[in-house]
């Protein structure tokens, strides 16, 4: 048996945004007759809207394709995607975790980008065989030998026999499929030894349940094998197990080094966890996997529909995509401003945007989103510990003993030259520095301690535009510190709106309560009415601003002959007025929810 | 009774703001000059029986219906004199372009006892003119004031614009203060609204506040437009004119009152190509195309656009008397609405008028529900209020 692993290859594919992963992967698809040209239209590119148009992977993909190398032998080469996002840091692991190489594609014209970095060094790690490939060597401002180069000096690896590629043309592609075959070791692992499967991915089907997409390293699972995943205890009786063509088709056994999925009737994917090991109950292994790690929510906001009447729906909604997505959590929650709405969590600030568009654009709602905060543990005088996700549950001030933020280990690494200007940023952002080393000649690696809510706030941006976008960022939750937080809440027209309240610490409150009120000021449509905004730190108030009221709304002319017409106006300018909130008399646009996000330090 | 409009549907140059349905003169359009007359026959016959009492008023609008050829006025004339009744001292007015005025014409209005003539002068300065594509001068304004008086015409109206492109405040009061030195019996004073479809709007956009539509040719922002009005009203106000309505001034007991039935919510007849009625709950609209007009008429059909007859349902009814009416100074009566809808009022948009309350938006006094005049130039936010929300 140990022959026919042999001719196994699990590899993934790692690019930057744009730099053509999805082309070439749909090019190897194509090439090796996985697929006519005519189901590429319709199975492989007709994955989530959003991914294709935002040019990101969301959800994980697999594949496996079948091909016959120059040396006569037919080869099963399983193709693991990855998303290409540090909220998605984990998930990316696991699935480098699941294979033995890697394909680093990088854009002749381009050149190496902050993104692929993170995810090179996590193969690395991983002790994969890497592959570089430079792609898009049709364009006529293609420079493959300075991006080789670039290769070389910043990731320290040797690229002298880089593929030079076209994805879009076709160019490179045997070359690519051959060099998996002869670079990327076959997957080692014993069949017969206790079963463990590593879980990369998983999915919620509506016939057969919560599916495991699994990496199997040792042993074999078939149908009616009962397997037990190791975190958790719980068993399940394998009801199917198969492999992606990228169809999933049903085969008789999955076996060491193989790449396919599991179904076993399970209900939630809760149990079907990224990163756990499914052994086999009668014959466990004795260890799990290294790095299962739960995944936990670190990023939490209010999500309120604009009608209130949607609710329902959009509770409903919640639910069917957490079948599929085990790290989205909520909870209903109840704002004076807002009404009723959900408390979310997320993994971080694109999965929460993420969620956020599916559910307006595949469930229809339109929805309020409060600017996201982290949980803060707040030890009041009785000597208890409250976890608060949403600011307007602080307790009042003369209440509160002390007040933990969560932090996070932060490792960045940059181009030497822009390590001045990242200093100076985590500085700002109140972070404590705990390490600095040079991975190659020109590249440094800053660790950092920071407070989760800085990264919240802007930190992507800030790190984007302070290094020309050469940094990345990678970080892990690294405990709680007490810290002198304070929150600041907002009155619109007087009234408290309690949605906009947000904690911030007292070194910057001043600014940001004066910020927040002047970004208000700019997203709140003048009304018929003066508008006064000011935000206030218990009975104090910081500042103050005010936006006037309108003074030319009217129809100058009404007569006989377009009455109905007038009246459509109006009926059309009063449905547009929907996509606003109204509070009070005042009517407040969704973008002024998130508004605290969008002023700088 | 209903009223009376007549829709004359060409000028001799369209102005570059205006979205209603008229031909400019060219050799093309004249030849429809002689369809729309026959049309016009055919349609008039046909309506004869929505006024067996006669009508209210007239209004002959456009267009400009002084941009008719005098025989094809005198035919226009003769066919509403021949098809309808009116009431007695019924108000009949014609709107006229400055530039198209003479002596015979506005005589031959005189005497099929055209007794009320509105004077579309838009401003007194020839470079704001020149900038919307007036095709009259000041001096030509001046000139048609002069004969209508003349010719005893003691109930005019002056149209004003503001908000044009290249107006100032000052060139603002220049016009208002000319147009006043005319002791007008009436006046409209109109915000530049920028329509789809019009030169202007391709000019500017919907971006009334836009930098780059505030040069010395671009539009006053909506701040200088609301000076301009506020100016107006109490300017006008001083010198003895009612603000009777959001555009409209007049002296008193010189009230529009052919327009004030449309904000009354009275039952109305238009025709014409473009001609709106409104009988009952059933508002239909004419084709906006002298030849299909004269086709259907011709064929024994209604002359209606695509849309045909719209039932007005009742909520819309009310949405819409409350709209128009609150345009007025003196607001909606709410023994008429009970009398034409079978509810109260209150039952309906108390909540409304509760929300707005601490605001002092509205005013009952009496039998009547009005808007504070301070509202007046921002109604929509409070008119919006009582239409329906569908987009």
């Amino acid at each position: 048996m140990a022959q026919a692993s042999q001719r196994i290859r699990n590899f993934s594919i790692i690019a930057h945004i744009d730099h053509g992963k999805s082309t070439l992967a749909d090019r190897l698809i194509e090439y090796t007759g996985a697929l006519s040209k005519r189901e590429m239209e319709e199975q492989v590119l007709d994955s989530m809207d959003l991914e294709r148009e935002r040019g990101i992977t969301i959800k994980l993909q697999a594949v496996r394709l079948s091909y016959q190398a120059k040396d006569g032998e037919v080869y099963e080469l399983n193709l693991i995607d990855t998303p290409g996002h540090v909220d998605f840091t984990y998930e990316v692991s696991r699935s480098l975790a699941a294979c033995e190489g890697a394909l680093l594609v990088v854009d002749a014209v381009q050149g190496i980008e902050a993104q692929t970095l993170a995810n090179v060094y996590l193969a690395l790690e991983n002790n994969l065989e890497i592959i570089p490939v430079i792609n898009k060597i049709d364009l006529p401002s293609a420079e493959p030998e300075r991006v080789q180069q670039e290769i070389e000096d910043v990731i320290g690896l040797d690229a002298s026999d880089a593929i030079l590629a076209s994805a879009k043309v076709g160019t490179g592609v045997e070359e690519i499929l051959e060099r998996i075959v002869t670079m990327v070791p076959p997957p080692q692992g014993d069949d017969d030894a206790p079963l463990k499967a590593l879980i990369f991915d998983s999915k919620f089907d509506a016939y057969k349940g919560a599916i495991s997409y699994v990496r199997v390293v040792e042993g074999r699972v078939a149908k009616g094998t009962t397997m037990k995943m190791m975190s958790t205890g719980k068993e399940f009786e394998v009801t199917e197990v198969g492999v992606f063509t990228p169809a999933m088709k049903i085969v008789e056994e999955l076996k060491a080094g193989q790449v396919g999925f599991i179904a076993a009737s399970i209900k939630n994917v809760k149990d079907t966890q990224v990163g756990d090991t499914i052994t086999d109950a009668e014959r466990p292994a004795a260890e799990p996997l290294p790095g299962y790690r739960k995944s936990t929510p670190m990023v939490f906001c209010g999500l309120y529909p604009v009608e209130t009447n949607d609710y329902n729906r959009l509770r409903d909604s919640l639910e069917k995509l957490h079948l599929n997505d085990a790290s989205l959590v909520f909870e209903p929650e109840t704002s004076a401003a807002l009404g009723f709405g959900f408390r979310c969590g997320f993994l971080g600030l694109l999965h929460m945007e993420i969620i956020q568009e599916r559910l307006e654009r595949e469930y229809d709602l339109n929805l309020i989103t409060t600017a996201p905060s982290v949980i803060y543990k707040v030890k009041n005088i009785l000597g208890e510990v409250l976890d608060i996700d949403n600011p307007a549950n602080l307790p009042p001030v003369d209440q509160i003993e002390t007040i933990a933020e969560p932090v996070v280990k932060a490792t960045i690494l940059v181009p030497a030259d822009f390590v001045g200007p990242i200093m100076e940023l985590n500085q700002e952002k109140r972070g404590t520095y705990l390490a600095m080393d040079y991975v190659s000649k020109s590249r440094v690696r800053l660790v950092y301690e920071l407070p989760l809510s800085e990264i919240v706030f802007d930190y992507f941006d800030e790190l984007k535009s302070r290094t020309k976008g050469y940094a990345s960022l990678d970080y892990e939750l690294a405990g709680y510190k007490e810290s002198d937080l304070v929150k600041i809440d907002v009155l619109l027209n007087g009234e408290l709106v309690d949605a906009l309240s947000f904690i911030v610490h007292r070194s910057k409150s001043y600014n940001r309560g004066r910020k927040l009120v002047e970004k208000l000021q700019g997203i709140i449509p003048r009304q018929m009415f003066e508008i006064p905004i000011q935000s206030v730190i218990g009975n104090r108030v910081i500042a103050r601003e005010t936006v006037r009221a309108m003074r030319k709304d009217v129809l100058a002319k009404c007569y006989g002959g377009d009455i109905s017409r007038k009246r459509k106006l109006l009926e059309k300018q009063k449905a547009g007025k929907k996509r606003m909130k109204q509070v009070g008399n005042v009517e407040i646009p969704q973008d002024a929810f998130m508004a605290v996000l969008k002023i700088e330090d | 009774m209903p009223s009376l409009y007549v829709h004359v549907p060409f000028c001799i140059q369209k102005c570059d703001y205006c979205a209603f349905y008229s031909h400019g003169l060219t050799d093309y359009s004249k030849e429809l000059i002689p369809l729309y007359l026959e049309g016009l026959e055919m349609e008039m016959a046909n309506h004869q029986k929505d006024a067996p009492q006669g009508v209210s008023s007239l209004f002959i609008g456009g267009g400009t219906p002084t941009a008719l050829p005098l025989e094809n006025l005198d035919h226009l004339l003769k066919l509403i004199i021949r098809n309808f009744s009116f009431a007695e001292r019924a108000e009949k007015t014609t709107e006229g372009n400055p530039g198209t005025l003479t002596r015979e014409k506005l005589i031959l209005l005189r005497e099929y006892g055209i007794n009320r003539f509105s004077l579309g002068v838009q401003a007194f300065d020839d470079n704001l003119l020149r900038n919307v594509g007036r095709i009259h001068s000041a001096q030509q304004a001046r000139d048609g004031v002069q004969l209508l008086r003349t010719l005893g015409f003691a109930n005019i109206n002056l149209d004003l614009m503001f908000g044009l492109p290249g107006q100032s405040m000052s060139l603002w009061k220049k016009s208002v203060e000319e147009a006043l030195s005319y002791r007008p019996e009436h006046l409209s004073l109109y915000g530049l609204m920028l329509e789809e479809g019009t030169p202007l709007y391709d000019r500017f956009g919907e971006g009334l506040d836009g930098a780059e539509s505030t040069g010395a040719q671009g539009l006053p922002d909506d701040d200088v437009q609301a000076d301009m009005q506020e100016w107006a009203v109490e300017h006008l106000e001083k010198a003895g004119y009612l603000h009777y309505e959001t555009s409209n001034f007049a002296l008193p007991g010189f009230e529009c009152r052919h327009n004030l039935g449309y904000w009354r919510g009275e039952e109305y007849l238009g025709l014409g190509p473009g001609g709106v009625s409104c009988l009952k709950r059933i508002r239909q609209k004419n084709v906006e195309n002298v030849r299909a007009y004269w086709a259907s008429l011709h064929e024994g059909k209604e002359p209606l656009d695509e849309e045909g007859k719209e039932m007005l349902s009742l909520e819309d009814c009310m949405a819409e008397r409350m709209i128009l009416g609150l345009r007025l100074r003196e607001g909606v009566s709410f023994t008429k609405f009970r009398e034409d809808f079978g509810v109260d009022l209150r039952n309906i948009y108390g909540d409304v008028l509760e929300r707005y309350r601490n605001r002092d938006c509205f005013v009952i006094r009496g039998d009547r529900l009005s808007l504070n005049e301070k509202y007046a130039f921002v109604a929509n936010g409070i008119l919006r209020e009582f239409v329906r929300g569908a987009g």
